[in-house]
């Protein structure tokens, strides 16, 4: 089962990831509210895909996925992003984020995302 | 050319499939915790007449959380709401505008969060939240118009935005040579709905860079507007590549593209044609060259990261100190202590154990005490919350009616650090709302007529809670005219509450007002007076064991005071045993108990019983006719009277004998003994160490019995 850490500062959206991944056979090893504590669990739990909002408090999701990214060049992470924030995707894109998805999305939207990034 | 395997196109449901009830149970929770730091938010703000820049961020945060949340849950409403209302906010963090009405932005903010308050309470009663915001985004984005014209340089954010972007593109070179042979024309489809068509593009082109040595595309992507989605969607993603891959590279590299649909790949034969494709499908060679993407490396270096010193402020991050229960774990685990402390009663004790010598059983069972009370006292503090919430509440429901009224008031607030049981402060936000409201609408004054009279031009509400032994005081107090005796007793005699022979106290005819269909406003405004008002604070209060006091000084103000129990569940008891039943008595409402000599009681020229004590002439209840139980006890000086005190009125009840202080576990009476028998004086039962079961005495209900009779 394929690892993952879901960072979103709304714990709905960290509840409806967890959910939709669950059910399809990934193991959450951890949520984080903010980039920094996404860091600091990435570090630690190894994940095999993270699922990065954007838009969070303490550290933006680009910030922590610039920060990940540097400490491991492989780090595989998704983008979840609201509609609108276009030019922050991109900017996570030229960062190197593996994919993005946009709320609201479909599970098998996340999904396919997911299992496309991590090579499955 | 190949076509590509797609998603499964599974039909789209009305209504997300993984939806299940925790998580709308979150949604409601997370949703309803955001826009109650809003209001705050916005309250501080607007208090200090200008919106900081932190609340600011803190406001667009939530906007933009609550969209997004909403929008999962398939809220559109409230998600298009809360998107209009990001974007008001994304405007004045970008642009600082300086010329911003902020009044009416907070009026308009206020009118978005009552839209999803309104849409939430929908949500959790199980309705569809099929309110109509469109007239309010509709405000909003005028509002954001005039924002928008009334501070013209903050137009340039639109622009600016992608301005800064293009900084990581290398302009087209001017004359390079290409050595690479191949040409290749790709159009690639992606699946319906994926959204951000252009950004999933720029991907493409992003990650074939390393791969292409001349690269160009129809649109040319990157800055991200949605007319380039448009296209895509409509035309598909055309790509030319100059590149040394062969056919099944590139073929194997766009198959991967995320939420492909369908991919078609041909070859170009020679360079001629690639170029003519660029002058045929392009307006302007040089305008079309798309811009390669920096690599990364290069984007690190001009502005680089101080790792060290990032990891170590990361590293400082404290782990979690905080985390959310569901009230029905805290609930249940209240219910498990009570058990516990009744078990625990159960084996100390136990009749069993009686006139046995047992030292270090005592031992044992003192340690066990100290430990279940102490759980006890922790569970009890974990269920605690501070009114603020509720006080801050009232603020936002000051601030609208003064607006409405046109009126000055200033709300005080004291000691709302003061913690309350969770389940009681449910109860009582809607009797506070009512009496802040009363006393704005009915107690203060115009401003104008509070010169006159040499008070203070605005006046003052204040709201205090503070701890008085294991109950709660929560107090209104206001400076305004204070209750009018004669007029409440006039009226109460006309609405026929009271005899007009009957002679009352200050505080009795006060207290008239708390009376079911009493209202001496004659005018009915938007906010109170419609008749139905203090009897319902009163009732609601009573829910949870609450009472409410009434004081006033004509012509200086009115003061009322809320007495709630701290907790509900477990409270300090005293049993006493009248005939073969068993009673249990709050032992804060017991004032004294006593053996009377015999002929110290006497009777009234009514029938009443009554007992002379210190000068005071207190009636007596016996609980035996009262509950109509059998006892040999009947004479006054075999048994033991209980002074207990509600409200201000005393009265002493009759029982065979005291059996001793414990603390008991409040039970709610099952329904069936509610419909058969008359429990009006009963406030629950619980279970006593010996298994049997005592009722709780709701000294209220008998105080009022006594004095109604």
């Amino acid at each position: 089962m394929k690892k993952v850490l879901i960072v979103d500062d709304a714990a709905f959206m960290r509840l409806t990831i967890k959910t939709v991944l669950e059910h399809n056979n990934f193991e959450i090893v951890g949520e984080a509210e903010n980039g920094r504590v996404a860091f600091e669990k990435y570090k630690m739990l190894q994940p095999d895909v993270v699922t990065m909002d954007i838009t969070m408090p303490e550290m933006s999701g680009i910030d922590a996925l610039k920060i990940i990214r540097q400490y491991d060049s492989n780090a595989k992470i998704v983008m979840i992003s609201a509609m609108g924030q276009e030019m922050l995707v991109r900017e996570a894109i030229v960062n190197g984020a593996a994919s993005f998805i946009v709320k609201p999305f479909k599970e098998e939207q996340i999904i396919y995302t997911i299992k496309k990034v991590v090579g499955e | 050319m190949s076509k590509n395997e797609s998603i499964s196109e599974k039909e789209v449901e009305p209504v997300p499939q993984f939806m299940n009830e925790p998580m709308l149970e979150m949604y409601i929770f997370e949703t309803t915790q955001m826009i109650e730091q809003l209001e705050q938010a916005i309250l501080i703000s607007e208090k200090g007449g200008f919106y900081e820049e932190t609340s600011i961020n803190e406001i667009f945060r939530f906007m933009h959380t609550i969209k997004g949340s909403s929008a999962m849950m398939l809220y559109n409403d409230i998600a298009t709401l809360a998107h209009s209302m990001e974007d008001v906010f994304y405007f004045l963090r970008e642009a600082k505008p300086t010329l911003v009405d902020y009044s009416q932005l907070s009026d308009i903010v206020f009118e978005g969060v009552d839209f999803i308050k309104v849409e939430l309470i929908k949500i959790k009663n199980g309705d569809s939240a099929d309110g109509d915001a469109s007239g309010l985004i509709e405000k909003i984005k005028e509002f954001m118009t005039f924002l928008k014209s009334e501070n013209p340089s903050g137009q340039s954010i639109e622009s600016k935005k992608p301005e800064t972007q293009q900084k990581y593109y290398i302009a087209p070179e001017k004359k390079i040579t290409y050595d690479a042979k191949n040409f290749y024309k790709a159009v690639v489809y992606f699946e319906e709905g994926c959204e951000m068509e252009s950004i999933r593009a720029y991907t493409i082109i992003h990650n074939l860079t390393e791969l292409a040595e001349e690269l160009f595309s129809i649109p040319e992507v990157g800055s991200g507007s949605d007319s380039d989605s448009e296209l895509i969607k409509e035309n598909g993603f055309k790509i030319y590549v100059r590149t040394n891959l062969s056919y099944e590279k590139i073929e194997s590299f766009l198959q991967d593209t995320i939420f492909l649909k369908e991919l078609k790949l041909e070859e170009i034969s020679d360079e001629e044609t690639f170029l003519s494709f660029k002058q045929t499908e392009g307006t302007n060679f040089e305008e079309n060259e798309i811009k390669l993407p920096q690599v990364l490396e290069n984007r690190i270096s001009k502005e680089p990261i101080n790792k060290e010193q990032i990891w170590k402020e990361v590293g400082n991050n404290a782990p979690q100190s905080v985390i959310s229960v569901s009230v029905d774990k805290l609930d249940k685990l209240m219910d498990l202590v009570g058990e516990m402390v009744i078990s625990e009663a159960m084996v100390t004790q136990n009749p069993d154990l009686v006139e046995l010598e047992l030292e270090n059983f005592t031992k044992a069972a003192r340690l066990l005490h100290k430990i279940t009370s102490e759980i006890q006292d922790t569970v009890m503090s974990i269920r605690m919350v501070p009114l603020s919430t509720t006080f801050m509440k009232m603020q936002r429901i000051m601030r609208d009616m003064c607006k409405k009224l046109e009126r000055e008031v200033e709300l005080q607030l004291i000691g709302e650090e003061t913690e309350v049981d969770k389940n009681i402060i449910e109860h009582i936000a809607d009797p506070l709302m009512h009496l802040i409201r009363n006393a704005v609408d009915h107690g203060i004054e115009e401003n104008e007529e509070r010169i006159e009279k040499g008070k203070d031009r605005v006046g003052t509400v204040t709201l205090e809670a503070k701890n008085s032994g294991s109950d709660v005081l929560v107090i209104v107090r206001d400076d305004g005219k204070g209750l009018d005796k004669e007029r409440i007793l006039t009226k109460a005699i006309k609405a026929g509450l009271v005899d007009e022979t009957t002679v009352l106290t200050d505080r009795e005819i006060y207290n008239l007002i708390l009376l079911p269909g009493f209202s001496t406003n004659e005018n009915i405004t938007e906010f109170s007076g419609r008749g139905v008002g203090m009897d319902v604070v009163s009732k609601n209060l009573q829910l949870v064991g609450g009472t409410i006091l009434v004081d006033s000084t004509f012509g200086e103000g009115t003061c009322m005071t809320m007495k709630i129990p701290l907790t509900l569940a477990i409270i300090d008891g005293m049993n006493v045993k009248v005939g073969g039943s068993c009673y249990t008595i709050p032992i804060t409402a017991i004032k004294q108990s006593f053996r009377p000599k015999a002929g110290e009681c006497f009777t009234d020229p009514d029938g009443n019983e009554m007992i002379m004590v210190r000068g005071n002439c207190y009636p007596i209840i016996r609980l035996h006719k009262y509950f109509e139980v059998q006892t040999v006890v009947k004479e006054f000086h075999e048994g033991v009277l209980i002074m207990v005190e509600q409200d201000a009125r005393m009265i002493c009840l009759f029982a065979d004998e005291l059996i001793g202080q414990q603390q008991v576990v409040v039970k709610a009476l099952p329904n069936f003994i509610k419909q058969t028998k008359n429990i009006q004086s009963l406030s629950g039962c619980t279970l006593l160490g010996d298994g049997s079961i005592s009722l709780i005495i709701d000294i209220g209900g008998l105080t009022q019995y006594r004095t109604s009779k």
